[in-house]
């Protein structure tokens, strides 16, 4: 299957991916803060996803997980996953930033560089040669 | 901590063996053409008939309320990260069960996630 290059509305598609998975995740967060249980035991287990069941914030959350699965699936249809990826690991800054900004958590300048790892790492693990593919283009 | 990394390592493996299983249904399917409408209906058609998509659908849903209970226990940014473990897996996942290639570039990448994980659980 051939795909082509990167338009500015796949490139806004893939932002809203992102986007998209951010807010999924602080949705997840914010819900699961809601019960109050931080740590789960078999003695909670039952009251841990009785109330997590009855969490709006849980279920939007899932809800938006779903339809970007969709969209990303539009993304792949129309670029190639070595440009899409790149874009769409943008997330791992995005979700930790969010989580500063509306959950109030801390993150310490190690974390943020093994963070920035991860960036760097799931950028080159897309642009490896493809299948089929002579030489990688420079 | 050690045990809100259990839990993301859990969830990870099954989403890991759920996109495997999507991977291994697609690829029995051959390559196909999918521009036109007529096409992707009948990939559509092909793939949701695909025992093993199902399969792999319920694994990603394992992995998702696994997921929730990891999210729970640890902070967002922490818990996301890890989630980038997942790259690791599937780097040997595709290798021995799908019989893809692992070139530098791959394994190179790999190697800077696995490595920034580390950093992220130490902090």
């Amino acid at each position: 299957m051939r795909t082509g290059g990167l338009t500015l509305k796949i490139f806004l598609l893939i932002v809203l991916n992102d986007i998209g998975d951010t807010v999924a995740q602080l949705l997840m967060k914010k819900g699961l803060l809601h019960t109050g249980i931080g740590d789960i035991t078999p003695g909670n287990f039952t009251e841990f996803v009785a109330g997590n069941a009855a969490s709006p914030l849980v279920w939007a959350g899932m809800a938006i997980f779903i339809l970007n699965f969709f969209i990303w699936i539009v993304v792949l249809s129309r670029v190639d996953l070595s440009i899409a990826m790149p874009v769409g690991s943008t997330s791992y800054i995005f979700v930790p930033l969010a989580a500063m900004f509306f959950l109030h958590e801390a993150v310490s300048p190690l974390r943020w560089a093994g963070i920035i790892l991860i960036a760097v790492g799931i950028h080159f693990v897309s642009q490896s040669k493809k299948p089929g593919e002579g030489k990688a283009p420079a | 901590m050690i045990k809100v990394l259990v839990f993301v390592i859990i969830s990870e493996i099954w989403t890991a063996i759920g996109q495997v299983l999507f991977k291994k249904s697609v690829n029995s399917l051959g390559v196909h053409s999918l521009r036109g409408i007529r096409n992707q209906k009948r990939f559509l058609k092909n793939v949701l008939t695909h025992p093993s998509i199902w399969m792999g659908l319920s694994c990603m849903v394992a992995g998702m309320l696994v997921w929730l209970m990891a999210l729970a226990q640890g902070d967002l940014s922490l818990v996301y990260s890890a989630g980038s473990i997942q790259y690791v897996m599937i780097l040997f996942l595709a290798h021995y069960l799908l019989g893809e290639k692992i070139d530098r570039m791959k394994f190179i990448g790999t190697f800077l996630v696995f490595f920034g994980i580390i950093l992220i659980t130490i902090s």
